[in-house]
């Protein structure tokens, strides 16, 4: 099998193509939450399946319990996007979100589906748009987990490479944050590089 | 015309479709919700929702259409939520959790100039009855792990279990097992099951043991073990072979109970407290079962009565402590000379009494003699010697035990009477 690896060119124009993203991805959480977000530059880490683990181990709190929505979205470049936040934070939006101070628990699986909605809608709209290809999204599933348990082995076994492409959100004034990681895998690789190659060559003729 | 056949194809879905603007006016309400909530097309087209479901979450709802509009991309409301988008009630008869239909509504967008977009609802009731059906079985597995969890703290820390593999190899034990025998679990997983010291006293049983769980039966039994700092302790041990579906042994498990105290207790029961030979209710428990059973291999014995010569004058001119030393030193003399199938106990004072076993008057004779020979030839605590004399008897099968020992001590007498430190035989 072909070792999959994203030369320094890919690489570079994926992380522009994605810088635009987030910019479209604030500017729409501005609009249509009405609240001020921040996103960080993304990291973009190609890895075994079985690092995917440490990689966002390495981001959360042990102790905390946290709200894992992953969102499906399917085309020429498919794969799931996943947002991981904090219950703190969780409660926190769907209090603003919901105009209510003590959201029950169903406002704020809402919330965070909403706004995953939003988040992943506009990341990999825009970064698809870019790459000239059409995108169809999944309704949004929303899990509370110990922070062990965002993800276990045996769900990316199936996998060999991993693309984590991510990034951190933060509403400073609703003291909300959380880690959004794109993740797609092996086929979806191939044709993220063939897509980005097809782009660079577009660019550059 | 061409909405004419739009329309056509939403009623012939098996779904819920909805066509509203961001005033929440319907201009379309397809077939499939007018049977489901009863309310026809002419009633609600053209009317805005809210007047229908005005418990609706407007705010929310408004979002979400600003959202699905401006993206170009669906909104959705949570599948998992119980409250419902429109309720709709659910007409299963047989067993049901769920009273209203669960939905899952995604909001499309439709025509985004006018503002407008596309609602869809479908039913994933049973999709999500078997989700909550899983979830309660769920927090049932959890609910027993926990119990099971539990239980099996009280285990480790109550009950000394160790478990080996069939070659003997140990895969667990319990932290009672490790404080008990004085090893640290990591340790010991790994090692041998023969890393724990059977004593000298147990290697028989032991034998035993390995001859029937080699036959992949069960055993119990006593054993007397080591601990690592080499204390000694008793144990009743269970052992169990575990077999898999093809009845292929796998592993052993081993249960200690700790009868140390009780196997104290019963030593001191059995035991003279000064000399620690055998006391007189013991042995007289040993002749009472023997005499009883009359079992020819055992009713074949001989027994001595002996005494220490002039004791009075040991315990007058040195005190009773020397005495006592004189009585501990004897008895540690016989029982040392005798073979060790033969039993000796104090009969009382600085009496002792022998039983041996299978054997001829002239064997017990020369057996005597030889007893006699050693205690004379002992010298006590580098001060002292002394003799005994000895009165031999043989039983005869079917006799009262009494008339056994009333030969053997008219032998003693006789051996008194004849100037001591003398072996004499009553048959």
């Amino acid at each position: 099998m072909k070792a999959i690896e994203l030369n320094e060119d890919q690489i570079d124009a994926l992380k522009e193509f994605m810088n635009v993203s987030i910019g479209a991805a604030t500017s729409n959480v501005a609009e249509l939450l009405d609240a001020f977000a921040t996103m960080h530059i993304p990291k973009i880490v190609i890895c075994n399946s079985d690092e995917l683990i440490a990689v966002i181990q390495s981001e959360v709190d042990p102790k905390s319990k946290y709200y894992v929505i992953k969102q499906l979205f399917s085309g020429k470049f498919g794969g799931e996007c996943m947002f991981v936040m904090k219950n703190s934070s969780a409660k926190n939006l769907g209090n603003y979100l919901y105009h209510i101070d003590n959201p029950s628990q169903d406002d704020i699986n809402d919330a965070v589906i909403e706004l995953t909605n939003i988040l992943s809608s506009t990341l990999i709209s825009r970064l698809t748009k870019e790459l000239g290809v059409q995108v169809q999204f999944f309704v949004p599933s929303a899990q509370i987990v110990n922070s062990e348990d965002i993800i276990y082995a045996e769900d990316i076994q199936h996998y060999s490479k991993i693309i984590i492409i991510s990034t951190v959100l933060e509403f400073k004034d609703q003291n909300i944050d959380g880690n959004i990681y794109i993740l797609t895998k092996d086929e979806a690789i191939n044709s993220l590089i063939e897509l980005i190659d097809n782009k660079l060559e577009e660019l550059y003729s | 015309m061409e909405f004419k056949h739009c329309d056509i194809l939403l009623d012939s879905l098996d779904n819920g479709y909805i066509i509203l603007d961001d005033n929440f006016i319907v201009t379309y309400w397809n077939k499939w919700l007018c049977i489901n909530t009863q309310i026809s097309q002419e009633q609600i087209m053209g009317k805005s929702l809210k007047e229908f479901y005005p418990d609706l979450n407007y705010t929310v709802l408004q979002r979400k259409i600003k959202t699905a509009l401006s993206l170009k991309t669906p909104s959705f409301y949570d599948p998992n939520s119980n409250t419902k988008f429109i309720s709709i009630n659910r007409n299963k008869v047989t067993t049901s959790s769920l009273t209203l239909m669960q939905q899952q509504v995604i909001i499309s967008p439709y025509l985004i100039n006018e503002k407008k977009v596309i609602i869809s609802i479908y039913d994933i009731s049973e999709l999500h009855e078997t989700k909550l059906l899983i979830q309660q079985k769920n927090d049932k597995v959890t609910e027993l792990n926990e119990a099971l969890e539990a239980d099996k703290e009280i285990i480790n820390q109550n009950i000394m279990i160790m478990r080996t593999l069939a070659n003997g190899v140990i895969i667990d034990v319990s932290m009672l097992f490790c404080d008990f025998f004085e090893y640290e679990k990591q340790n010991i997983i790994g090692k041998s099951a023969s890393i724990l010291k059977i004593d000298e006293s147990s290697k028989c049983l032991y034998e035993e043991l390995q001859n029937i769980i080699i036959n992949k039966e069960p055993w119990s039994g006593e054993l007397e073990i080591k601990t690592s700092s080499d204390k000694s302790k008793w144990v009743e041990a269970r052992i169990s072979p575990i077999f898999d579906e093809e009845n292929n042994l796998i592993e052993f498990n081993t249960i200690y109970y700790d009868i140390t105290n009780k196997k104290l207790l019963e030593e001191l029961y059995i035991t003279d407290a000064l000399t620690k030979l055998y006391n007189r209710a013991y042995f007289d428990e040993i002749l009472s079962s023997i005499t009883k059973n009359q079992r020819k291999a055992d009713i074949n014995f001989a027994l001595i009565l002996t005494d220490i010569d002039h004791f009075k004058s040991i315990n007058d001119n040195y005190g009773h402590q020397v005495g006592d030393e004189a009585l501990k030193a004897v008895a540690q003399t016989l029982k040392k000379a005798l073979r060790e199938n033969d039993v000796i106990a104090r009969w009382g004072g600085e009496e002792f009494v022998v039983m041996l076993k299978n054997v001829t008057v002239k064997e017990a004779q020369m057996i005597a003699e030889k007893l006699r020979s050693v205690v004379e030839n002992e010298k006590i605590n580098d001060l002292l010697t002394c003799t005994c004399s000895f009165g031999i008897s043989m039983y005869i099968a079917s006799e009262k035990i009494d008339d056994t020992f009333k030969r053997a001590d008219d032998a003693l007498y006789e051996a008194k009477r004849s100037g001591r430190n003398k072996v004499m035989t009553k048959l």
